[in-house]
């Protein structure tokens, strides 16, 4: 059979098994598995194991379950609550700040955890009924968290380019690099609309019943900043060159459990305990779509369709901007079925090659990629984050939430305009902190 | 068949609370590999290794308990579209499948384990573990997962658990 139909074949297979409702690692698992034994009888037994076994045999995976128990230390104590807080204090006075703070929030969130729906839950359980309580629409309040909850992929930390550094034998300290800015110029452009459809909308939402002196302003800042500089020193010995991201994000992950218990005394063991399994939770349910994709990812070169998709795209000779159209195209379609982790595994081998064979950047890329993702989060089928929200306001249908996220989707499309156009956005950090690649 | 489902339930507890040590152990050999490599200037052997077998353990064993938890992410798009008979079907399709590959996935790593222990294979690195160790792991996290599928089945068809646990008196929502 051709390889281009095969591979359609295991794709509508995949799609047609998730929408089901099967989990998103069993699905992958059933097809591939279906698949390799279809080709290869029962020799591919012993395979499928061991494939398994090794697409997880990996020490920089560890970095993720050390990021969770970060982000799960963070959010299961006063710390996020703390944050929040701390930046209402700081911005109220701005019109619309709330919405700034909000999306403020998000990222700083991103930065301590590296997960979108943890974003997105941390800071959507007190930023949405806040919002709501002071007269933003409801549309408004959920999407905008939907849509800051997604720059926890793109600022660092982030498990996406974890894998993505995994699969593709890229540095993880550049790639984190590299998502900085663009995850700066998204909060910019959330941010500058925001303002924009406030005024426009004329919503002022300054309260004239709240006031904070700056003693109360300062006053919250203890509490928030220790985790901050938690932050920077294990990006910084990532950048640095000096521990590799599992060994960072492990003592980081530790500090951070310390730093609970030390300012927020969490110290019963039942609370510890929530810590670690939510961390736990999330771990082993990513682990196991990383593991599955990586069997559909075998699956698919064992049958020659990475292969035969490479070589038919080669054979168009498509313009480097056409083809990065397309492939924007097919990330961003990917994105609406798959959690992020499994896109990058399945896609990568094929995509990254051929977009390095087009003279593109493979960091660039991998930030590009991250983007896409980033769309589908907020997008349904699979779109986590909707799921999240709904999670916290249940009486807010998901169409509200898909609306109020749409306008802050199209500046995450001017985001990846603007990233083809100037590439330094994502390259110029990580070339400044680390030295231009050898 | 109660005592089926309790049984597996407690299984697939205790297995959640191995899973969760396992991360926990897996936090502090990193700081310990990470104290003797920059404080002690001592070379690390086995935790490099080690600490990434503890982890697989960890997703392994935990699975069961995930899914006991309804923490294995999948798409209620459709299923919340139906109507409860649809959505029955439907879940034991998803049910059943799911099931199946577990239980073909046990086999494998019953077959791919028992190779490596009648092979003695060992890992190639100085520490040079026994793998099979590593790889016990595997069959017995996806046994369990098999069983708490296996229970979930009998759940769904014994009415005792909604299709994909959605609740039928929540209206579901518009998508």
């Amino acid at each position: 059979m051709d390889p281009i139909a095969l591979g359609a074949l295991a794709a509508t297979c995949l799609i047609v098994l998730l929408l089901t409702g099967m989990p998103v690692a069993f699905a992958l698992g059933a097809t591939a598995v279906s698949f390799l034994l279809i080709s290869d009888g029962t020799g591919a037994m012993v395979v499928v194991a061991e494939t398994l076994f090794a697409s997880l045999d990996e020490f920089a995976l560890l970095s993720i379950p050390m990021f969770l128990v970060m982000g799960s230390a963070i959010a299961a104590s006063r710390a996020g609550a703390d944050l929040y807080e701390a930046l209402d204090r700081w911005l109220y006075m701005v019109p619309g700040g709330l919405l700034i703070s909000n999306i403020g929030a998000c990222g700083i969130f991103a930065a301590l955890t590296g997960s979108s729906p943890a974003t997105c839950a941390a800071i959507g359980k007190m930023g949405i009924p806040e919002m709501r309580k002071r007269g933003y629409p409801a549309s408004l309040a959920t999407g905008s968290i939907a849509a800051g909850g997604t720059l926890g992929i793109l600022i660092p930390p982030s498990i996406t380019m974890i894998v993505y550094g995994i699969a593709t034998e890229t540095s993880i300290g550049r790639l984190f690099a590299a998502g900085l800015m663009p995850g700066l110029m998204l909060i910019a452009l959330f941010i500058a609309w925001s303002l924009f459809y406030a005024n426009y909308k004329g919503y002022t939402f300054v309260e004239d019943d709240k006031f904070f002196t700056l003693k109360e302003k300062f006053a919250i800042l203890p509490k928030v900043i220790p985790f901050m500089i938690l932050i920077v020193l294990v990006l910084g010995a990532l950048y640095g060159g000096v521990a590799t991201p599992s060994e960072a994000s492990g003592v980081g992950a530790m500090v951070c459990i310390l730093l609970v218990m030390i300012i927020y005394r969490v110290w019963r063991p039942v609370k510890l305990w929530e810590i670690l399994s939510s961390a736990t939770r999330e771990s082993v349910m990513l682990m196991m779509i990383i593991g599955m994709a990586g069997l559909f990812s075998y699956m698919m070169s064992s049958l020659y369709i990475t292969q035969g998709i490479a070589e038919y795209i080669a054979a168009q000779e498509l313009s480097p901007w056409v083809l990065m159209f397309y492939i924007n195209l097919f990330l961003l379609v990917s994105g609406f079925f798959l959690p992020p982790v499994a896109v990058i595994l399945m896609t990568c081998p094929t995509l990254v090659p051929i977009a390095i064979s087009a003279g593109f950047d493979p960091i660039w890329f991998g930030v590009m990629l991250t983007l896409n993702m980033e769309i589908g989060l907020i997008t349904p089928p699979v779109g986590l984050n909707l799921y999240v929200i709904n999670g916290i306001v249940p009486d807010v249908d998901l169409k509200t939430v898909l609306l109020g996220a749409l306008p802050f989707m199209l500046c995450m499309v001017v985001g990846i305009g603007l990233l083809m156009i100037f590439p330094q956005i994502a390259l110029w950090l990580p070339d400044v902190l680390m030295g231009p690649v050898q | 068949m109660n005592l089926y489902l309790r049984w597996v339930e407690n299984l697939s507890k205790a297995l959640g609370y191995i899973a969760a040590l396992l991360l926990l152990v897996a936090v502090i050999i990193v700081c310990q590999m990470v104290f003797n490599r920059f404080v002690l200037n001592l070379q690390t052997s086995w935790q490099t290794e080690f600490v990434t077998y503890v982890l697989l353990a960890s997703t392994f064993l935990g699975s069961p308990w995930v899914l006991l938890t309804r923490g294995h992410v999948n798409v209620e798009l459709i299923p919340l579209m139906l109507g409860p008979r649809a959505r029955f079907i439907m879940a034991l399709f998803a049910y059943l499948l799911s099931a199946t590959l577990c239980i073909m996935l046990t086999w494998f790593s019953i077959e791919f384990w028992y190779e490596s222990y009648e092979g003695g294979w060992a890992s190639d690195t100085i520490w040079g573990p026994q793998l099979w160790k590593a790889y016990l792991s595997m069959p017995i996290g996806f046994f369990a997962i098999s069983l708490q599928y296996i229970a979930d089945l009998l759940c769904l068809l014994s009415g005792r658990e909604p299709p994909f646990g959605i609740e039928t008196d929540t209206p579901p929502e518009t998508a």
